[in-house]
């Protein structure tokens, strides 16, 4: 049980400092806090507002869903741009008006007007708000076209009479239709996103600083000391890995259950977290003695560890959804993939946005696993050569 | 860790180790029996670190044969290293952890557990001095008692063989003494010792018997008796002096009298037939060639004048 006796050490003198566990537990807490803060919570929620054509009757929509209280209607550009907004989270939602809708609605047509959200994240009442406004319009050309076609008038004179008759005539039913597309990450709430993004990024950095421990002890003298006892280097590579592997999970637990507990983060099926976060963290391990077996001084260390792990983060797809990228172009979104970072968030996405099982996400659980085997193997193969010269 | 008698401790015969084209061991070959203190004195580059480490299988040798109590030696031979207690010339120890996390640590790496560890871990703390700040952490020790520790981890699973490299280095003189009565002690309860250093003094008091080596090569073997025995009847002559030491020496060097001659710090060290019948041409010979000599000493010859009668060098530098 030596690698356990190697590991327990590197555990018990990482619990030393205090430092470390703040940017370890509680710094990946506090950013969760801050991103999912920025995103809803206490500031107004944004409704976004998109129109195909501008004419009367949407202006007059947007009119009416501006007097509406409790958030603020921005108009955003096209239907695409207006979907990318919710999914990044710079709109709570958005209301998607299509061409003609004025024409259509005065021949008598029925038009959908698509309000995005993203799941769990409903702003209480939007949707009867913008149901009611419509069915108001709706209800008022439908009257006046009805009163032409029976003969009172021109259609402005109908509309003027049924204006005034208004307040008599019951709603119509449904002329909104609301489309809340399940779209990557429509099923992610406020928090959902960033808990997964610095969870990732985080098991990253910290494993992967986990490097410097590895140059130290070198530097120390003590694995060449160890190397003197009756243990071979793989018993001292392994008892490194699993102090490494342990950090790790023991933080991807914490921010796991500390984001769901606080935050209500959703994470989906357990099983499937618990297994992503098993597989990230062994991916991450391997990066890490990769690293140790490489760099030659602790300075070097922490500035690669810290570099690489922000760096492959951003591309991973942490700092920005996967869905964005996929929208930039398939280029970036296949480049993010080199990362792992990328199949762990796409393994959470599956799980949270699509309800998914373990069943769901066993494909990139194994290419999780494949990342550490290679770069595995690779550190083991230069370590044996470096730790005890 | 019993050895059947007769065998001894360690032996290695021919050892080699080059670094790129730098040979730091060229061939060195000693044993040592049970219950004895060997000493490896050179000076500073000698490869005393280097032959240690091919012993207790850290590096691999280039060639040659190292067996300790008959097994062999090499980087694999895990089961082996057990017969060895290592005292690194760096320290290698925790700074984070306590004196009894170190000890507990390591011992586990040897094999120990449960009661026998802890009891071995108190009775180490007692023989190292460090029962009273057993529970601080390390990096708070001064430098004698953390190279304590550092000796103390090389102790505790009683090993067959003890290797200290230069245990003394940059230490104050009272903890200097402690750890020199304890690696006496140890010699004395039988357990064998491998002992690196270049204090000439420290090799004398310590060890049975002494192999000197010198750039990667051991020039002389045998008892401090053995030795000296070298040199003869001779006295060794310590001139403290400024000025060029350099040009007195080599001057001085020449004179038939003088035997051997080298500078050491603000010292020259010379080998003299009769010393004091020859004193006063020694000093004026050193005025003549640009130095002003404050103090002489006048000692019988000592493994300093072995060295530098092997060498044409001073031990120290
Ligand atoms: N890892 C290494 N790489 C290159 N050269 C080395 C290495 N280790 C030792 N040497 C060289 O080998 C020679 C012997 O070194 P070694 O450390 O064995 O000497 P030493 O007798 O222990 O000296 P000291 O008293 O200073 O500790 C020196 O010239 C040293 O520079
Ligand atoms: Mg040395």
């Amino acid at each position: 049980m030596k690698p356990v006796a190697i590991a327990r050490v590197n555990l018990v003198r990482f619990f030393r400092d205090r430092q470390a566990i703040f940017s370890v537990f509680l710094l990946p807490m506090l950013i969760v806090l801050l991103l999912g803060a920025m995103q809803g919570g206490a500031s107004t929620p944004k409704l976004g507002f998109s129109v195909a054509e501008d004419d009367a009757l949407t202006g007059e929509l947007l009119g009416i869903l501006d007097t509406v209280e409790g958030f603020e209607v921005i108009e955003v550009g096209d239907a695409d741009s207006a979907v990318r907004e919710v999914e990044r989270g710079g709109l709570r939602a958005a209301v998607i008006v299509p061409a003609g809708y004025e024409s259509t609605l005065r021949a008598g047509g029925d038009v959908e007007i698509r309000l995005m959200t993203r799941a769990g994240q409903e702003i209480q009442g939007i949707s009867e708000v913008i149901g009611a406004a419509v069915t108001q319009q709706a209800t008022l050309l439908r009257t006046a076209r009805f009163a032409q076609q029976t003969g009172a008038g021109s259609f402005d004179d109908a509309l003027a009479i049924a204006m005034m008759a208004q307040e008599a005539l019951p709603p119509v039913e449904v002329v909104a239709s609301i489309a809340g597309e399940p779209f990557v990450l429509a099923g992610l709430g406020q928090f959902d996103v960033y808990a997964q993004g610095m969870l990732v990024l985080f098991i990253f950095i910290t494993t992967l600083n986990g490097a410097v421990t590895l140059v130290r002890s070198r530097q120390l003298g003590v694995s060449r000391r160890m190397y003197s006892t009756p243990t071979p280097i793989r018993t001292m590579l392994a008892g490194e890995a699993l102090s490494r592997f342990t950090l790790a999970i023991i933080q991807g637990g914490f921010i796991f259950i500390g984001t769901w507990l606080i935050f209500g983060v959703t994470w989906g099926s357990p099983l499937g977290s618990i297994l992503t976060i098993l597989a990230f963290s062994l991916a991450a391990t391997a990066a890490a003695m990769l690293l140790g077996a490489l760099v030659s001084n602790e300075q070097q260390a922490g500035a690669i560890s810290t570099a690489l792990g922000l760096g492959l983060a951003a591309l991973g797809g942490c700092m920005f959804p996967l869905a964005v990228f996929e929208l930039l172009s398939d280029t970036v979104y296949r480049v993010a993939h080199v990362t792992p970072h990328a199949w762990a968030l796409e393994a959470f996405q599956k799980l949270v946005a699509e309800d998914g099982g373990v069943g769901d996400i066993w494909g990139f659980l194994l290419v999780l696993v494949g990342y550490a085997a290679v770069l595995g193997v690779l550190a083991v193969w230069r370590l044996r050569r470096v730790l005890v010269r | 860790m019993t050895v059947a008698s007769g065998e001894p401790v360690l032996e290695c015969s021919g050892i080699r180790k080059s670094f790129g084209d730098h040979a730091a061991v060229k061939g060195v070959g000693f044993s040592i029996a049970h219950g004895e203190t060997y000493g490896l004195l050179g000076p500073n580059g000698a490869g005393k670190t280097t032959t240690i480490s091919m012993i207790s299988g850290l590096l691999e040798p280039d060639a040659g044969e190292i067996r300790l109590a008959g097994e062999p030696m090499t980087p694999d031979s895990t089961h082996t290293k057990r017969l060895v207690g290592l005292v690194p010339q760096d320290l290698a120890i925790y700074p984070d952890l306590d004196a009894t996390e170190n000890l507990e640590f390591f011992g586990r790496l040897q094999g120990m557990k449960g009661a026998e560890l802890d009891r071995r871990v108190a009775e180490v703390l007692e023989i190292i001095e460090l029962t009273d700040r057993a529970g601080d952490r390390t990096e708070q020790y001064s430098g004698g008692m953390k190279r304590r520790l550092n000796i103390g981890v090389g102790l505790l699973h009683r090993p067959t063989l003890l290797i200290l490299d230069e245990p003394t280095v940059g230490v104050d003189p009272q903890s200097r003494n402690a750890i020199l009565d304890s690696v006496e002690r140890l010699g004395e309860e039988g357990m064998a010792v491998l002992y690196t250093t270049h204090y000439m003094e420290e090799a004398e008091r310590l060890c049975d018997r002494i192999g000197i080596v010198d750039q990667g090569e051991l020039i002389a073997e045998g008892t401090q008796a053995d030795l000296v025995r070298i040199v003869g009847q001779r006295d060794r002559l310590t001139l403290t002096a400024t000025g060029s030491l350099a040009a007195t020496a080599a001057a001085l060097g020449e004179l038939e009298v003088v035997d051997d001659a080298g500078v050491a710090g603000d010292e020259i060290v010379l080998i003299v037939d009769q010393a004091h019948d020859h004193l006063p041409r020694i000093l004026e010979m050193a005025a003549r060639t640009g130095s002003m000599v404050k103090s002489v000493d006048v000692d019988s010859a000592d493994l300093e004048s072995v060295f530098l009668k092997l060498t044409g060098r001073a031990l120290r530098e």
